[in-house]
Parts: structure tokens; C-alpha cells; sequence
């Protein structure tokens, strides 16, 4: 479905990716883990169109996604739930979930859509008429989900979404994310949280300063010995 | 390198000096465009400090050109009756007075813009821009008339739409100001030279970094112990001040100034100048003032005359009668678009790009940080450290019935809450439970509706941020907010702030104090990023920095304000397990060794259950439970309502922390 073929990415002189290789397949969990700095933002950025791969190609069920501008690669399928909560700060909770069907055609469905991401979030549905800016952090982040969600996206990208979460939403969150992939959608996953991540994905990547270094099924990755040491801080 | 850079400044004043003479000696009279250049670079100059240092857009900068210039009319011409005219000084004087009408006003007009910013500043700037010519125009014939008595009669304050002419010259004895433009140069060149010193001090100084802290990020800086409003006032009043000069060397060289020379043009000129140069480098603003005066007065005047020629011997009547100078803001606006499409940072920006770091290997990535070491502990820290504990018993923040709404949601809900002297307190909720509501109204970001804050046994109610900063409490943010586009010392080094006493004269004559008072915070700033992992990386800018260091500098800048109580806005958020545990461990340190008071907010369940004493839970703004650890483990609203059923308690780890 997603393919990334020997992806080099630059920011100015610097090599953020330096040959990533990777493919998702329809309806799988893929998670990517690494540490902070190791490429794995710019991964989900270069898939996006945000930054352009110097090198290598992006493909996405067979079309070039390189080079293409990032609201058409949105029209594809391909929505993203970005790390740092980049929510709309003025509109409301209702406006931000509209705003995430924006380029959908199916006008019809987005109301039980919206329905739907306010059963999986209640609080949302609580805050429905308050502006984004005033909530919490953790409820910025089930916004930044929900609103990836009503595009209905055929390949879903979460950067970090468990971030800034109480533990009783933490897992939450990866039961949604479980819950959506059962419903149909692909996801691609970028955690900190290895150990969570590892136990709701089908298949995982490690990532380390901007190349893969160990490919997996994800119950093999969490028994292995590199992802316990440095990402499952075990002795 | 050095001696290289020695002869290239040679080079630079030799040229300085040189130039007026080589102009005359070709007799190209260039030389009145370049006085006027460097009174336009002046001017310039004074704009950067609020725009290119503070970050405050100002539309309207032109006026305090014109109040700078008015006051040299007014007090120093013929026409407009003057005290001082006619006295050989009066010149001299005259450019102070102006000077400090124009930083006084400066004050008055700054005061009502602080609390915008952005777009309602600069539309407030550009309303004040367009009064002050029109002032000018209607001050020429003044009659007050109350019920037939008249106090003042047909004063001609301004000169209204003609202006003021003449404008009496500086006497010097020797020096032809009259009759001679190289003396004006000289004049205008050592004020500018000795402006552009000051200027350069003071960017490089406490005040420097806290204007930068504002533009920056505002709030952190306040949160970080530099008091926003006067900061912002000193970079109106000390931006004003330095157009004062300049207005009024500007009245006297011209001899004749009118109100249509401050026009809302003039302003967007010297916009243009501080932009197209780079807003924030010094080097920056001269090219740019430079470059758009010289092609202004020089280049487009010199280019008209050779199209005119070629159209004449071409016998192309359009081209032989084109006036270019009626193109001139065609080509300003040309040249500013390629300039922001091609360097948006300005020709000689300043810290825009990213660093250009050098190749990093694997194993760096990998490699955990560095532990925190008792030894690495700054002196200084621990010498303030001693004095808190002598205050005893008392807790060291002790909050009670504290309420807060935002409209109907009660985000806080009567909170009780103490912090006992070195005591590390975990403060947890679900999210949205009004946690960070709480810290914002501790550090006075947000005003309690009800309730008590005592700190030190003293209330904190009404207390600025930046007070409260002083008093010494600092905090860090749940999203890192560093002063991005500074470098890592410079962000302690702003945390120090409110430990520093340099003034502006301090900070631009730099006496002995005040030069070991900068030499000392350096110096504790190193000790402080050593001790947090930071060593080694002083110079890079914060926002290069990788995630880890950037919280690990939030930190570090926090310590710097030297505070008795810190308060933790998820810490290791984002951080792998062994970053996590490194800074667990620092919290743990400095509680040990500094007897620093800690108020965590943590979702990471195996850093507050190790590290905390006590923990408060809060849920919709309520207090739900309060208690140790393992009591806070085993409560069952708080399994409810925020561990969640699948939490096990994990064994407290062997070696950690407490």
C-alpha cells in the first residue's frame, strides 16, 4: 500500500534520512520506534509532502507521492495526526473535526463519522462548542486524532499520539487505534511508547539516526535484544 | 583570522576617512547623499532595536523622526522664536533635548501598545505614525480662546504646512558647517559610529537578551523572571531616542524641514531598510539603509541621466524624457519581494538558518546522556540553597481554597495543596483535570478567582510573573518553550536576568562591576548546562537542539533563576526510558543536595511513584485525593477515574532516585 524506496532526506546540509526503506500493507498497524532525533517525525513528513525526499521515492498504492504537494497527497487517503498537538487554537472542537473532512466528497457520511469520533472520544463531544486553544494538552491530542480521522483516511499517520496522555488514556488511545485498524484502516505508527506500540502493531521498524537498523514482526521486535535495552529500558 | 580582520578594519576606517576627500578630488558630490545615507542608517538603527531585538512591529517609526527634527526646530530657529537661538552651544544641546523629548514619547506611546502585539501593535503604531504629521501641520497657528480671554494667541509652534526654515547650524569653532557638506559627514559619521557602539554593547548585554527573550516566546521570558512591560519600554524609548538624534542633526543639515518629510512613507522605508538588510544584525541594517538611500539619491538620479542619453542618441522620445526616479518605489518593492523570496532573513540575516551541524556518528545517537554528578553541582546553587534552609519548618508553598473559572467550567475547584520544604510533590489527573491551571496560577499567568497562595509564608496574589520569578519559583512548559533562535547559553543566561543588575548606561559603558557581573553569569550559566548534560553545546541554537536537550534546557534555564520551589510541567514527556531515568535521577539530585522544592506534574507513573512524597490527584478541577504513593496506588476513585484498571504498580526500581 505505502512503500518507501531508499528515502534520503535533507534539512539544509543536514542528512535527516539516510536510505529509509519501508513498506505498510493494507489494513496492518506498522509501527516505527527510534529515539528522539533518529528521523522518525521527518519519515511521516516526507510521506506527506512536507519536506522532499533528496533521493529515493515514496509510493503510495502504486502512485508516486514524491514531489507531489501535500494537500493532494491528503486527497489520496493519507491523513496524518501531528506530534505537538497542531490543532486550530481558534476555532472550535466541532469547527477542528469539520476542518478534518474538509476534502472529502462523501458530504453524507461525515455526520455519522462525527458521530463516531465523539463516541470514541467523549470528551470531546463535552467540549464541542469550546475553542481548541483552551483545552488541555492530553484533550489537544484526542482533538489532533479525531480530526485525522474525519478525513477517513485509507492509510492513517499518528506522530506520537500517546503523548502527554494519563495512563487510563493511554491505553485508550491504542485501543482506538486498534479499534480503527479492525474497521478497515491502515495505520502507520510513531511512538516513544515501544512497549505499547509493540503490542497493538502487526509489524515494526526501529529506526536510529535516520536508517533502519531492525525489521520485524512486532512480538519478535519486543523480545529482541536491542529494542529491550534501549527502548524498553531493561537492564 | 585576527590580523586579517585587524587590516580589513583598517581598510574599513581608512576608507571612512578617505572617501569624502577622494569624492571631492573627482568632484562626483556624492558626498551630501552619504550624510543623508547615515542619517537614514541612524534612523534605521533606532527601528531595529524595536523590531529586529524586541520583535514589535512598528508602522509609524517616521514620527519620532519628525519629533527628533520639530524639537531642533523649535528650539533652535529664528522663525519659531526660540530661548535657545542665536547661542553658539545651543546645537550641542539641542540634539540631547531632542533625544530625550523623542524617548519620553517614545514611553508615552509604547504604554498603551504593550499589552498587543502583532498585527493591533503595529495598526496602533500606524495610527500614531499618521497623527503626529498632522499635528505638526496644525500647530503653526495655535489661539486658545476661553470665553474671549486668550492665554495664548496665534503661537506658531510648528510652522505648519511650510515648515521651519532656517534651522540654526552647530558652531564649532573651525569647522565650516556653513559652507562645507565634509563636516556635516564627520558630524554624522562619529554620531553614527559612536550610536552604532552603544548599540552593539547593549545587544550584547542583560537587556539585549531579555528583548530577545520577548520576541522570542513573551510568555516564557515572563515566566523566566524578565518583566515584559519594561522591557518593551526601554526598547521604544531607546529606539525613539536614537531617531531623536537623528532628527535633529537631520533638521540642522537640511536647514528647512516640513511635515511631508514624515510622512507613513518614511516609515515603510525604514522598514524596508531593517528587513532588506536583516532585521537584528547590525551589519545588516547599515547595508540595507545604505543600499536604498545610495539607490535612491545616486543610483536611480545617475541611471535617469544615462537612459535620457541613450534615448537622445537612439532619437527615442520615451526614453529620452523617462524620469526612473518616479519609479522608485517600483523598484522597491521589487527588490523587497526578490529579497524575501531569495533570503527571507534579510542580506545579512542574523540566525535564521539552521546551523550547519557537523555529520553525527550512530553511536552519539545511542549513546544515553550523561548522568547527573553530585560534583557537576554549581557552587553558586548550592550557596543559595544554604539560605532557604534557615527559614525552618514552614512549607514552602502552601495554597488553599484556590478557585478558578474560565466561563462556566470550573477549572479549579477549591485546591488545596502544600509543598513542605524540600519536598518533591506529584501533581496527577487525567488530562483536561486543570493541572496546568494550577502551575499558571502559582506563577501568576493566570489570576485565581478565590483561594490563597502563600509563598514562604508570604501571599503571592497580584504578583507579576516575572515578581514571582524573583521570589523563586521557577517553572518549565508541558510543550518546550525555549527562546528558539538564541543559543544555549544565551537561554540561561536569560534565566539569570532577574539575578543581574546592569543598567543601560552599565551596559554600554561597562564599568568594572558590571563587566564581572557578565563574566560571573557566564560563567555559573556553563556550570549550570554542565550539570543538566548540556557541556559542549553552549553555542548552538535551542532549536537545533534534539528533544532531550531541549527539555534537559528548559531545566537548566529554570535552575538559573536560582529558584527555592521548581515546578515541573511533565518533564519527561516524550523521553525514552533512559533519558527518562537520567532525569528522574537530576530531580532527585538537586532535591537532595539543593533542598530545591519540586511540584511535578507526571503522566509517566514510574517517575512520580518513584520520586514523589506525596501526590495530589485532580479530576474536573477537584481535588480527589491526596496521599503517599502507595496509598495513591491503591485509591479507587483515582484507579477510576486515572490509572485505569490495567495499572499495576510497579516495584519501586533498586537505585533510584529517593
Amino acid at each position: 500500500m505505502l512503500a518507501l524506496e531508499d528515502v534520503h532526506t535533507y534539512y539544509g546540509n543536514i542528512r535527516a534520512l539516510r536510505g529509509i526503506s519501508l513498506t505498510v500493507q493494507p489494513r496492518e498497524i506498522v509501527t516505527l520506534i527510534g529515539a528522539n532525533g533518529a528521523g522518525k517525525t521527518t519519515t511521516l513528513r516526507t510521506i506527506l509532502g512536507a519536506v522532499r525526499p533528496r533521493r529515493g521515492a515514496v509510493t503510495f498504492n502504486g502512485q508516486r507521492l514524491d514531489g507531489l504537494p501535500t494537500d493532494r497527497i491528503v486527497r489520496l487517503g493519507i491523513a496524518q495526526s501531528p506530534e505537538g498537538r497542531r490543532i486550530f487554537p481558534r476555532m472550535t472542537v466541532l469547527e477542528n473535526l469539520e476542518m478534518g473532512a474538509f476534502a472529502r466528497a462523501d458530504r453524507d457520511a461525515i455526520a455519522p463519522d462525527l458521530e463516531r469520533v465523539f463516541t470514541l472520544f467523549p470528551r470531546l463531544r463535552e467540549r464541542a462548542a469550546q475553542k481548541g486553544g483552551t483545552l488541555s494538552g492530553g484533550e489537544q491530542q484526542m482533538l489532533a486524532i479525531a480530526r485525522a480521522l474525519m478525513a477517513r483516511p485509507s492509510l492513517l499517520l499518528l506522530d506520537e499520539p500517546s503523548m502527554g496522555l494519563s495512563p487510563i488514556l493511554v491505553d485508550a488511545i491504542f485501543k482506538i487505534v486498534e479499534d480503527i485498524n479492525r474497521r478497515g484502516t491502515t495505520i502507520l505508527l510513531v511512538e516513544q511508547n515501544a512497549r505499547m506500540a509493540l503490542r497493538v502493531a502487526h509489524r515494526g521498524y526501529v529506526i536510529q539516526t535516520g536508517r533502519i537498523v531492525l525489521q520485524d514482526v512486532a512480538a519478535e521486535l519486543l523480545r529482541s535484544d536491542l529494542v529491550r535495552k534501549t527502548y524498553l529500558g531493561e537492564k | 583570522m585576527g590580523a586579517r580582520r585587524g587590516l580589513g578594519q583598517a581598510a574599513l576606517v581608512a576608507a571612512l576617512l578617505g572617501y569624502p576627500f577622494l569624492d571631492r578630488a573627482l568632484g562626483v558630490q556624492t558626498v551630501h547623499a552619504v550624510s543623508d545615507g547615515m542619517i537614514y542608517v541612524l534612523l534605521a538603527l533606532g527601528l531595529n532595536i524595536v523590531v529586529g531585538y524586541a520583535g514589535l512591529l512598528d508602522l509609524g517609526y517616521a514620527a519620532f523622526f519628525a519629533i527628533g527634527a520639530y524639537a531642533m526646530g523649535l528650539l533652535n530657529s529664528p522663525v519659531l522664536g526660540s530661548p535657545l537661538y542665536g547661542h553658539v552651544w545651543s546645537f550641542w544641546l539641542c540634539i540631547w533635548i531632542a533625544a530625550a523629548v523623542s524617548a519620553l514619547l517614545g514611553t508615552v506611546i509604547g504604554a498603551p501598545t504593550l499589552r498587543v502585539r502583532g498585527d493591533y501593535l503595529a495598526i496602533i503604531t500606524l495610527g500614531f505614525g499618521e497623527i503626529i504629521p498632522v499635528a505638526i501641520r496644525n500647530l503653526g497657528d495655535v489661539t486658545i480662546d476661553i470665553a474671549g480671554w486668550r492665554p495664548i494667541e496665534r503661537l506658531n509652534l510648528t510652522g505648519g504646512e511650510n515648515g521651519v526654515n532656517p534651522v540654526g547650524r552647530p558652531y564649532l569653532p573651525g569647522v565650516p558647517f556653513e559652507t562645507d557638506p565634509i563636516s556635516w559627514y564627520f558630524l554624522i559619521l562619529i554620531v553614527g559610529a559612536l550610536s552604532l557602539w552603544a548599540m552593539s554593547r547593549l545587544q550584547d548585554s542583560r537587556l539585549g537578551r531579555a528583548w530577545m527573550a520577548i520576541r522570542e516566546d513573551e510568555t516564557a521570558a515572563d515566566c523566566t523572571g524578565v518583566n515584559p512591560i519594561s522591557t518593551k519600554l526601554l526598547a521604544f524609548a531607546l529606539g525613539a531616542s536614537f531617531s531623536g538624534f537623528a532628527g535633529s542633526i537631520y533638521a540642522a543639515k537640511l536647514q528647512a524641514i516640513t511635515p511631508g518629510a514624515f510622512e507613513f512613507q518614511v516609515s515603510i522605508m525604514l522598514l524596508c531598510m531593517v528587513v532588506l538588510g536583516g532585521a537584528g544584525s547590525l551589519k545588516g541594517v547599515i547595508l540595507g539603509g545604505m543600499l536604498i538611500t545610495l539607490f535612491d539619491r545616486v543610483v536611480l538620479a545617475e541611471a535617469t541621466f544615462f537612459t535620457r542619453w541613450v534615448g537622445r542618441g537612439l532619437g527615442v522620445p520615451l526614453l529620452a524624457s523617462a524620469d526612473l526616479t518616479l519609479w522608485r518605489w517600483f523598484f522597491f518593492g521589487l527588490g523587497l519581494v526578490l529579497v524575501m523570496l531569495l533570503r527571507p532573513q534579510g542580506l545579512v540575516g542574523r540566525r535564521v538558518q539552521p546551523l550547519v551541524v557537523a555529520e553525527t556518528d550512530d553511536a552519539i545517537d545511542l549513546a544515553p546522556p550523561p548522568p547527573p554528578r553530585i560534583e557537576a553541582i554549581p557552587g553558586w546553587l548550592r550557596e543559595r540553597a544554604g539560605h532557604g534552609a534557615a527559614a525552618g519548618a514552614m512549607p514552602i508553598l502552601e495554597v488553599r481554597g484556590l478557585t478558578k473559572r474560565f466561563g462556566g467550567v470550573v477549572a479549579l475547584n477549591e485546591i488545596d495543596l502544600v509543598v513542605p520544604r524540600g519536598g518533591i510533590i506529584g501533581l496527577i489527573g487525567p488530562n483536561g483535570a486543570g493541572k496546568t491551571t494550577f502551575f499558571n496560577v502559582v506563577t501568576g499567568l493566570v489570576r485565581a478567582d478565590g483561594g490563597a497562595i502563600a509563598f514562604e509564608g508570604r501571599p503571592l496574589a497580584g504578583l507579576r510573573p516575572n515578581a514571582i520569578v524573583a521570589r523563586g519559583i521557577a517553572r518549565t512548559f508541558q510543550s518546550i518553550r525555549l527562546f528558539a533562535n538564541m543559543t544555549v547559553l544565551e537561554n540561561v543566561l536569560v534565566g539569570e536576568h532577574c539575578r543581574l543588575r546592569a543598567t543601560v548606561p552599565g551596559a554600554v559603558l561597562r564599568p568594572p562591576a558590571v563587566v564581572a557581573e557578565e563574566a560571573r553569569a557566564r560563567k555559573r550559566g556553563r556550570e549550570v548546562l554542565a550539570f543538566a548534560g548540556l557541556a559542549g553545546k553552549e553555542d548552538d541554537l535551542a532549536r537545533n537542539l534534539s528533544y532531550g536537550d531541549q527539555r534537559r534546557l528548559e531545566i537548566a534555564r529554570a535552575l538559573a533563576t536560582e529558584p527555592r520551589l521548581l515546578l515541573l510541567d511533565e518533564p519527561s514527556a516524550g523521553m525514552n526510558p533512559r533519558e527518562t531515568e537520567t532525569l528522574t535521577e537530576l530531580i532527585g539530585l538537586v532535591r537532595r543536595e539543593l533542598a530545591l522544592s519540586v511540584l511535578l506534574i507526571e503522566h509517566d507513573m514510574q517517575v512520580v511513584m518513584t520520586i514523589s512524597d506525596r501526590i495530589t490527584v485532580l479530576d474536573y478541577g477537584t481535588r480527589i485525593a491526596e496521599g503517599t504513593p502507595t496509598e495513591i496506588q491503591r485509591h479507587p476513585r483515582v484507579i477510576e477515574a486515572y490509572l485505569g484498571t490495567g495499572y499495576e504498580p510497579d516495584p519501586v526500581a533498586p537505585g533510584g532516585a529517593r
